[in-house]
């Protein structure tokens, strides 16, 4: 029999990685972060769970932070003029709202649960106090955060420069 | 019939309100202490959470880097309070045994007369008969007594203390999960503006805290550097930097706290001057009589108070919780009024934290649509 002892002294040998440690590792924003790091970052996050239909957040709401899809789906939406135009279908592992980190501006467009969903969310306040306390850490996230912002940048500019050609 | 629906929403609430305020009227003189309690704790964690997360980074392990801290702590502070504490008890066993002296009676005697011969005639009033070596014991007599229920005093002190330090151990231990639960109650439509109030909050205290700490490390500095230039006169002042770090840590208490450096430097300046003719003869710009030094000591403090009051304290501490000065004296004013010394002491930040409170607040009102 296996003594209590020993296998609490060893418990984090043989300890699996958690399902948000998953979610992180495939988010572009947490990319080559070690498994230390990656808990690290887990601490700071916040799992939050939503009903179908409920709003994440709306449009022009303040904006905080970014959310990781753990389980379930979000559309993300735009409303003008009283017609709303849905910008993206978001699954599991996909992430939204990441300029949040970054600026205070309100939100850009509306976020919505279309199924129970769980998200985990990171939020601008634990990613300044993890810029006071662990700055390595935190260069690394900013840095790809650049790199998300620019590949999108990159694609926007694809696109603009198809349609003029149209 | 939806504005009969939401007059009655708000007679229940204002009921449920006015129950809850009632409640807390009721159970205050219980908790009261224990809240306190809760509230130091929570400073105190706040100043060594830096430390702990930076030492858990590296160890791997919270509980051993809570230990490590709390111990560290402890420890500087038992060695402070300790070599201050022997360094004042020889002091006051060679006053004690001065004291015994007859010489010494002789010498206090002439040095009431001499001060009384100085002194202008409606100062002193009415002469008082009985002799001053006499009125001495009596003083001293009367100090046993007072050490006594200080004793008692000092025994509830430390428990409070002890409860302190068990709290914040826990605190400091579980913090994060602490403020996580906390976040989990936060309904998802109010998520982020709660964050924000939370986040909000923590940096008002610890910029407090942070500019708290500054001002009290100028005041130390002031006071040792002051002290030493009155020892350079002649002042004959011993335990200079326990002075100083006092006079700084005790500053934190705003009104009150300055007075206490000053009262240890008084003693000391008394303890070491009594029987020297010259210290008791010493005139403040050889004009006014300063025997011991006293009206110095005195000087000096009123000269680091109001160094302290007028440039550093409005400079770090009012900058950092972003109140104006005159916010700053009312909150002093209403928490020392409310609860002494211990409500000037978190005046300034509760307001800090009532005026964040307040921002959201009115945020949430005006973009109620938006959440």
């Amino acid at each position: 029999m296996k003594s209590p002892f020993w296998s609490n002294l060893f418990r984090n040998w043989n300890s699996q990685e958690s399902e948000k440690v998953t979610a992180l590792r495939q988010v572009p924003v947490f990319n080559n972060l070690s498994d230390k790091e990656l808990d690290e970052i887990e601490k700071l996050t916040h799992e939050r769970k939503y009903q179908a239909g409920e709003h994440v957040f709306k449009n022009k709401a303040p904006s905080e932070g970014m959310f990781i899809i753990i389980s379930g789906s979000v559309e993300i939406y735009l409303d003008s003029d009283g017609s709303k135009k849905v910008l993206a279908e978001l699954k599991e592992q996909d992430f939204f709202g990441e300029i949040a980190l970054l600026d205070t501006e309100p939100r850009s467009a509306g976020a919505v649960a279309t199924a129970p969903s769980t998200l985990l969310g990171f939020f601008r306040p634990d990613l300044l106090s993890l810029m006071e306390r662990n700055p390595a850490l935190s260069s690394k996230i900013l840095t790809n955060l650049g790199a998300v912002l620019a590949e999108r940048l990159r694609k926007t500019n694809q696109l603009l420069a198809a349609k003029s050609d149209n | 019939m939806n504005q009969q629906k939401d007059y009655i929403q708000l007679i229940y609430r204002l009921l449920v309100g006015l129950l809850g305020i009632g409640f807390l009227y009721v159970i205050w003189p219980y908790i009261s202490s224990v809240l306190l309690m809760l509230v130091f704790a929570f400073l105190f964690t706040t100043v060594l959470l830096p430390s702990v997360d930076a030492l858990e980074r590296k160890i791997r392990n919270r509980g051993l880097s809570v230990l490590a801290v709390t111990i560290g702590l402890i420890t500087a502070i038992s060695i402070f309070i300790g070599s201050f504490a022997t360094n004042l008890a020889d002091q006051a066993g060679d006053f004690s045994q001065r004291l015994e002296t007859e010489s010494f009676m002789d010498d206090f005697n002439t040095f009431i007369d001499n001060t009384k011969a100085k002194l202008p005639s409606f100062v002193l009033g009415e002469s008082d008969a009985q002799d001053p070596a006499e009125k001495l014991n009596d003083i001293m007599g009367g100090l046993m007594s007072k050490l006594l229920t200080f004793a008692g005093a000092l025994g509830g002190f430390v428990f409070n203390m002890i409860m302190v330090i068990i709290f914040t151990i826990i605190l400091l231990l579980n913090y994060h999960q602490f403020k996580k639960t906390l976040v989990s109650f936060i309904p998802n439509k109010f998520f982020e503006v709660g964050l924000r109030l939370i986040f909000n909050i923590e940096q008002q205290v610890s910029n407090y805290l942070r500019g708290q700490f500054l001002a009290a490390t100028s005041v130390a500095i002031m006071s040792i550097v002051g002290l030493y230039i009155l020892n350079f006169f002649g002042a004959n002042l011993t335990l200079v930097v326990f002075i100083g770090i006092i006079a700084g840590l005790a500053n934190m208490i705003p009104l009150v706290g300055p007075f206490i450096g000053m009262l240890i430097a008084f003693a000391v300046a008394l303890m070491n001057n009594l029987g020297i003719e010259a210290a008791q003869a010493h005139m403040l710009f050889n004009t006014i009589p300063s025997p011991f030094y006293i009206l110095d000591v005195v000087l000096l403090f009123i000269i680091v108070q109001q160094i302290d009051n007028n440039f550093i304290t409005p400079l770090l501490v009012g900058e950092s919780v972003g109140l104006h000065p005159m916010m700053v004296m009312i909150a002093l004013l209403i928490g020392g009024t409310l609860i002494g010394p211990m409500g000037m002491l978190f005046a300034v930040p509760a307001a800090g934290i009532i005026k964040v409170v307040g921002q959201e607040i009115s945020f949430v009102t005006k973009n109620a649509h938006l959440l």
